[in-house]
């Protein structure tokens, strides 16, 4: 009996269509220096111009009904949309988050008239979420919730603020966690709920935190006397860290855990046709072994997800081995360039190899840390 | 994962579950082979599994008998049954009669090769890529080295050089095809005792206390066997679909070399991931003979050895991609086709 559950699943001809789709699109697309290719972009590269390009051509909003603008289409038609768009670094940042987790999120707990004004929106690239998870005193140990919304007449007074929200500066609305009720003692998991909120709203300041390349895609936001209405409630009151939870894992085994450097490496091959020495065979070949064994392992969970399980520790596996991998990618690459003399190296590719380096410290901290993923896989084990 | 339902594979499963106990990879490394399992395997056709009917086996599906194999490592089987598996696979290619018994392959590198089991089993099968032939000899004909081994049934060079094979053949079959089968088999083989080792390991530091509590409360131990577990659910994942490569193409299996391959590449670096941790969590103990460990540590670096080791075929399949378009090696990670069609 083994103990992890990846099945193998085979690609299907309907699904390779659309890829084909794809590649036209973003060939296309960066032939016309419409974007430059960067590693992260699910993260760091957002152009709400081309979410909406994206948008038009229905490869948003693939898995929801088109009752709501979304495309009738399946989680798997998406991660071939996913994987695609991160082979290319294209500027996906803006719509990445809403796509992937808060419009399932709206789906299961929203209004009917949050759906028919929100999900469309979201499908047509044109409205974007920030995840309002981490606070100051609240990273990895995420049950230490300071922030608070306490209730009003009609709705819901928020007071308090989040970190590390990703495009929060770009984005329309957050949903975040908050405190609306005191822990029982020290079940600290308690009275904890997810509540949607338009960053628009009186009351809401937004301040960039500028990475250490200078860049500055991530936020503080914070809340002083923001009131929302009591229909912004998602789920239920006091259940929000099952559904934080559920949501997270559910996320952790996607393309963007283990593909998001291979435009480094993709830039590299096209430099490199030909002019690779024997170390570096040695070095590429165990590279793409472990690339195809951790995709193996990605789509078979999406299968998974697709039919409806959701395997919490296969995931964590998987962001595990795949943040360690694309970060093992960028150093493999530096070490192949070596076949090639300094001055061929074209800019672009120094360019890419350079973002790739500063924007790898995230990788193993973003969605749960490595060190919580191995507690969880911990778990599961049944060594704690 | 690899299917161990269906008939072939539930067959071995209750033959080494009432016949492979843990006491016997130990009583035959003490001489004692133990034979009722051979006997047992061996009533029931298994070694002929991937035989053909016309020449007196059962022509199983490819599926069907990695499940078995799967099974037979788990147990760290003293007997050569994937082995025996190979061996006749190669001789039922080449139209030779199937002898009785326990037998070996080797791929011949000039005269001699590295064999597994070389002392056990009956007979030998040789593939000999240079003359496109296979050749059947008695192990007693062929004087086999005799030195330290990684694994009680780990390579041992054998000289053909003076031998008279006892029957041989002609074949077509490529290089490619048989490495496809043996980087698969073996492969099938490492992801099974990396599993079993990884949860003889759980139970040990479940169990073991030090500084007043189990070894399994220590978060240095937790997350060392949670790294091993993620490498052995990547090995099971790079076993499982270099296996189902085979099963597609079982017309023509050099079209599964390349997630053969894969295979080899992926696990064979896993082996120095898992065994470092499996032997750190278990102390000195892990490192006695008494200790059930070793039956799957020393085979783990006995096969990553066997063929080519992992830098070897990292190498190959390097050197390939060198050389391949950046489109079709995207279609290699993400759909398994690493061959324009």
């Amino acid at each position: 009996m083994q103990r992890f559950n990846f099945p193998v699943v085979q690609p299907d001809p309907a699904l390779e269509e659309l890829r084909s789709e794809l590649q036209a699109f973003l060939k296309e697309e960066r032939e016309a220096g419409n974007f430059q290719p960067e590693p992260e972009c699910w993260m760091a590269s957002s152009d709400p111009g081309f979410s909406q390009k994206m948008g038009k051509r229905g490869w948003i909003g693939l898995t929801w009904s088109s009752q709501y603008g979304g495309h009738d289409k399946t989680a798997l038609e998406r991660y071939i949309v996913t994987e695609e768009t991160l082979r290319a670094g294209a500027p996906v940042g803006a719509h990445w988050i809403a796509d992937r987790q808060h419009a399932p999120m709206l789906l299961e707990h929203g209004t009917e008239e949050q759906k028919r004004d929100i999900l469309p929106r979201i499908a047509a690239g044109q409205c974007y979420f920030a995840i309002g998870l981490s606070e100051p005193g609240a990273g990895s140990d995420l049950a230490n919730v300071k922030t608070k919304a306490e209730k009003v007449d009609g709705g819901w007074k928020i007071n308090g603020q989040k970190i590390w929200s990703s495009g929060a500066h770009i984005c329309h609305y957050m949903v975040a966690i908050l405190r609306t009720s005191p822990a029982d003692g020290r079940n600290r998991h308690v009275g904890l709920s997810q509540i949607m909120i338009d960053l628009s709203l009186p009351g809401v300041t937004i301040k960039p935190i500028t990475d250490l390349s200078g860049d500055a895609h991530f936020n503080e936001v914070y809340f002083e006397d923001v009131i929302v209405p009591d229909d912004c409630l998602l789920g239920e009151e006091g259940g929000g860290w099952k559904q934080v939870t559920g949501e997270l894992a559910m996320e952790r085994s996607g393309p963007e855990r283990f593909l998001s450097s291979y435009i480094t490496l993709e830039t590299a091959l096209y430099q490199l046709q030909g002019k690779l020495g024997s170390d570096s065979h040695a070095r590429l070949g165990k590279l793409i072994a472990s690339l195809r064994t951790l995709r193996g392992m990605s789509w078979g969970i999406a299968n998974l997800l697709h039919q409806g399980v959701s395997p919490e520790t296969e995931a964590a596996l998987v962001k595990d081995l795949g943040n360690r991998l694309e970060n093992d990618l960028t150093l493999q690459v530096r070490a192949l360039l070596n076949d090639l003399p300094a001055e061929e190296r074209s800019d672009e590719m120094r360019r890419i190899l350079n973002i790739g380096i500063l924007r790898s410290p995230p990788n193993t901290l973003r969605g749960g840390t490595t060190e919580v993923m191995r507690g969880i896989t911990a778990r599961q084990l049944g060594l704690r | 994962m690899i299917n161990t339902e269906g008939m072939v594979a539930e067959t071995a499963a209750k033959i080494y579950t009432d016949l492979c106990g843990r006491e016997v990879p130990h009583e035959a490394e003490a001489g004692t082979y133990p034979q009722a399992l051979w006997d047992a395997l061996s009533e029931n056709g298994l070694p002929l599994a991937w035989v053909s009917e016309d020449n007196g086996g059962f022509g199983a599906d490819y599926d069907e008998v990695f499940g078995a194999i799967w099974v037979s490592a788990e147990a760290a089987s003293p007997v050569p049954f994937a082995e025996t598996l190979v061996a006749n696979w190669l001789l039922d290619r080449a139209g030779i009669a199937i002898p009785e018994g326990a037998s070996t392959f080797a791929l011949l590198e000039g005269k001699t090769a590295s064999v597994p089991f070389a002392s056990t089993a009956d007979h030998v099968a040789v593939y000999d890529a240079g003359n496109s032939e296979i050749a059947l000899y008695k192990s007693a004909d062929v004087p086999a080295g005799d030195m330290q081994a990684l694994s009680p049934d780990g390579d041992v060079r054998m000289d053909f050089s003076g031998a008279t094979p006892v029957a041989s053949a002609a074949t077509n079959i490529s290089r490619r095809a048989v490495e496809a089968l043996i980087l698969t088999v073996r492969a099938v083989q490492m992801a099974a005792a990396i599993e079993a080792a990884l949860n003889m390991s759980i139970a040990y530091v479940s169990d073991r206390e030090q500084f007043g509590r189990p070894l399994s409360k220590f978060q240095a131990i937790q997350h060392q066997l949670a790294v091993a577990a993620s490498e052995s659910a990547a090995a099971t994942m790079a076993a499982t679909q270099a296996a189902s490569a085979l099963a597609r193409n079982a017309d023509d299996p050099e079209k599964a070399w390349h997630e053969a391959v894969v295979a080899k590449v992926q696990i064979g670096h896993s082996v120095e991931a898992v065994t470092v941790p499996f032997h750190q969590v278990h102390g000195a103990m892990g490192y006695t003979q008494e200790y059930d460990l070793h039956h799957f540590t020393r085979r783990l670096w006995a096969w990553r050895d066997a063929l080519g080791n992992e830098h070897h075929w990292s190498k190959t399949l390097g050197a390939e991609l060198a050389v391949t378009s950046p489109d079709q090696i995207w279609k290699g990670v993400t759909t398994g086709a690493w061959i324009a069609s």
